[in-house]
């Protein structure tokens, strides 16, 4: 029995907890917030037996085979040292660290202890998430991906985090590198990294204020992003992050020499555009049949999957931890591989620097007039 | 005093009345209150819908040394239409975040009463419903004891936390009505973290003595807010579905509910006691729909009889529980008893011992909340 625990008992802990009780063969043995009350709300709600402040009594007392970090991001480069020492495995979840360097350390650490971690890409791990996956490694790109294009907008203004983010100048979010994009972007840039063979791809990007958030008078967040990531085998990607397009879109699009394919996370579908053109008129009534007659495959195998009891919000996490467990027990191939959580981590640094640069020269426009140029 | 918080004090003019001119019936005498009129009193929550009123009521009581306490993001606008009616008091506005202890140590500094109505609804989340709830008042309680100048902490709960389900059909809910035990069980994150508030003061009260009084109103209703509560049905799919039927809902004027809080800090005698905020002439659910269409607008609804709402709540329960969560439990029995049993209300305690009566009649009440609803629509 594969003996887990949780570090962090806040919002997506419940998330933690409730996958992690579907999988067999493991049972969550403690959890640990450095705020007692949290651990213990957490061990009330779900049949947990211990709750901890402090993490080395955690480690010693529940002796864990695997730490689950679910707690704010800046904290994540010591907590994970720190179990990695103690000899736990780690599922660390995203944003994975604040910069490229803390990714390195740690995976170098987790090799050089002999132990594994993972990064909470859960939805890399969603039910049309896998299908996509399978259908590239059987070729149906046709050969390497000539291009991607991945969303993952935000709709700001209509939760409650996105309420307390930005009416809070101390709220924990404004303090990351990269803001509100660091914490939110890595899903849809880890989508990006499993498909770029190159370890440092050149990155272009470019980010702005949205009117609503100038209208609310924020000069510190930036809610719209877009970014070209080009690796040396000219394999090119969009990166897309929104919170004012609607639909807000989580969809990754990629397209081969031969096919390509549109896998929406939201709708959890998948459809297989055909490279090959229809003759004359036969082209504007045959593909539309086509994508009909897949929509409606997509709906009964969502709904099978329903009826089938596994088509829970979180069931990439499911996986993703089941797999991450299987890779220490059996000794399996790792769910993400080493090399894709470092690239992600890289293009979001360059993301940033960009960003941060791209505010300077701002700052710089705004008090001198006399170069329009780097004025937006 | 922290850096870190905006801090404004406002002086009002001379001359100040109550809110719309309405007479207060229910004045506490000098020799009956805990706390004379130049003592600090803190009220957290204090820009929200109950908060300005409550804020209003003391300071129609000639109380002169306020202290609010709202979050950064709160508007503060209302403090501006407060002091355009003058009154020759002082009102402190901190602007601070109750998770951090510096500042509710600074919060707390030489107050001598507290209404907590701050609270974190949660939406969906029970970590931020338990953490806005029960974390940020453990950090008052705490700061409070430091500065051991408190007499009473009241601490603003809500009618959420009961369970009915051991009560006869139309039994009386009142304050002897049990809490939930397994407030989580509910698949309400509001009702959880309520609950574990409540355990946390009631604790505080008899580990170190603090001085404290719990306030549960029903359903809150005014200008500013426009939601239908839950208790009379749901919208989904662009359809009403009608629960309550012909049982009577809990409703408060704002007004009203905000004299019964400031009262349960006021008056002596009462600590440790819990009361109960509902209006007299309580509407039923099928009056109020009913007035609501006439009067806001139009909708289709269609009435859920209460065997099938609970058979319904029953089966998505069980569904639940054998799809291990696919579908999260947000309806299941203890939400149909907390929601639409039928059941009765008093309010018997909180006139005899606090001698509140609702300044605001049921009638006007709903006229006033019925025309704020509809300027919205007309508005939106």
């Amino acid at each position: 029995m594969l003996r887990v625990a949780i570090v962090g008992c806040g919002k997506i802990a419940d998330s933690h907890v409730s996958q992690i009780q579907r999988i067999k063969g493991c049972e969550i043995v403690g959890v640990c917030d450095r705020e007692p009350l949290m651990a213990r709300q957490l061990c009330e709600r779900f049949p947990i037996k211990q709750h901890f402040s402090d993490l080395e009594e955690l480690l010693s007392k529940a002796r864990p085979d695997v730490v689950h970090i679910t707690t704010p991001p800046e904290s994540h480069i010591e907590l994970a040292r720190f179990c990695l020492e103690a000899g736990c495995h780690v599922y660390l979840e995203k944003p994975f660290t604040l910069h490229a360097e803390e990714t390195e350390r740690l995976i170098a650490l987790a090799i050089e202890k002999q132990l594994k971690i993972t990064a909470g890409h859960d939805d890399q791990f969603s039910h049309a998430a896998r299908r996509m996956r399978s259908l590239i490694a059987e070729g149906f790109l046709g050969g390497a991906p000539v291009h991607l294009e991945s969303y993952y907008c935000y709709e700001l203004g209509q939760s409650a985090y996105a309420s307390a983010l930005l009416g809070d100048k101390r709220h924990w979010v404004r303090q990351l590198p990269g803001k509100l994009l660091q914490n939110v972007i890595s899903h849809g840039i880890a989508r990006i990294a499993e498909f770029i063979s190159s370890d440092s791809p050149q990155v272009i990007a470019y980010g702005f204020r949205s009117p609503f958030l100038k209208k609310m008078g924020e000069t510190e967040i930036i809610d719209e992003l877009r970014v070209i990531v080009s690796d040396e085998d000219d394999t090119t990607a969009y990166f897309t992050f929104s919170s004012q397009m609607r639909p807000s879109l989580h969809q990754l699009r990629i397209y081969g020499p031969k096919n390509g394919l549109i896998m929406d996370h939201d709708q959890e579908t998948l459809i297989k555009l055909n490279g090959v053109r229809y003759p004359s008129y036969a082209e504007k009534f045959v593909p539309p049949l086509d994508l009909a007659r897949q929509y409606l495959r997509n709906w009964t195998t969502n709904l099978r999957t329903f009826l089938g009891r596994d088509f829970h919000m979180k069931s990439g996490m499911k996986f993703l931890s089941e797999s991450f467990y299987r890779s220490i027990t059996e000794g399996a191939p790792l769910p993400i591989p080493y090399r894709e959580i470092l690239l992600t981590a890289r293009i979001m640094d360059a993301i940033f620097i960009q960003l941060n640069q791209q505010d300077s020269r701002d700052q710089v426009g705004r008090t001198a007039p006399l170069h329009p140029a780097t004025t937006r | 005093m922290t850096n870190l918080f905006t801090e404004t004090h406002i002086h009002l003019a001379e001359g100040f009345s109550p809110a719309d001119q309405g007479e207060l019936v229910h004045q506490v005498e000098p020799s009956d209150s805990i706390v004379g009129p130049d003592d600090l009193i803190l009220v957290t929550g204090a820009s929200g819908f109950v908060g300005t009123r409550v804020v209003e009521s003391l300071l129609g009581r000639g109380f002169r040394n306020l202290r609010c306490f709202v979050r950064p993001s709160s508007p503060t606008d209302w403090l501006g239409a407060l002091s355009t009616r003058g009154h020759g008091a002082g009102i402190e506005v901190l602007k601070g975040n109750l998770l951090s202890r510096e500042d509710c140590a600074a919060a707390t500094r030489d107050v001598a009463l507290i209404y907590h109505l701050a609270a974190g609804r949660g939406e969906k989340s029970f970590p931020d419903a338990f953490m806005n709830s029960v974390v940020t008042t453990r950090n008052l309680l705490d700061a409070s004891l430091n500065h051991k100048c408190l007499k009473r902490f009241v601490n603003i709960s809500s009618f959420t936390v009961y369970t009915n389900r051991q009560k006869s059909r139309w039994g009386l809910l009142d304050e002897t009505c049990p809490v939930e035990t397994h407030s989580d069980w509910r698949g309400e994150a509001y009702c959880f973290g309520k609950v574990k508030q409540d355990e946390l003061v009631t604790e505080y009260g008899q580990r170190f003595g603090v001085p404290h009084v719990i306030v549960r109103p029903g359903y809150v209703i005014g200008p500013g807010k426009t939601a239908i509560t839950g208790r009379v049905g749901i919208e989904t799919f662009g359809f009403f579905l009608h629960m309550g039927g012909s049982n009577r809902i809990p409703f408060t004027f704002v007004e009203n509910c905000a004299d019964a809080i400031a009262l349960a800090g006021l008056k002596k005698g009462v600590d440790g006691e819990i009361f109960n905020v509902v209006d007299d002439d309580l509407p039923s659910s099928r009056l109020f729909l009913r007035l609501y269409k006439r009067k806001v607008r139009k909708f289709r609804s269609l009435y859920v009889p209460h065997v099938l709402s609970y058979v319904l709540c029953s089966l998505w329960e069980r569904y639940s529980t054998w799809s291990q969560g696919q579908v999260p439990p947000v309806f299941n029995r203890g939400r149909w008893f907390a929601n639409w049993k039928r059941t009765d209300y008093s309010n018997q305690k909180l006139k005899t011992r606090l001698g509140w009566s609702p300044r605001v009649s049921m009638a006007e009440g709903l006229n006033r909340y019925f025309e704020a609803c509809q300027n919205r629509e007309s508005n939106a």
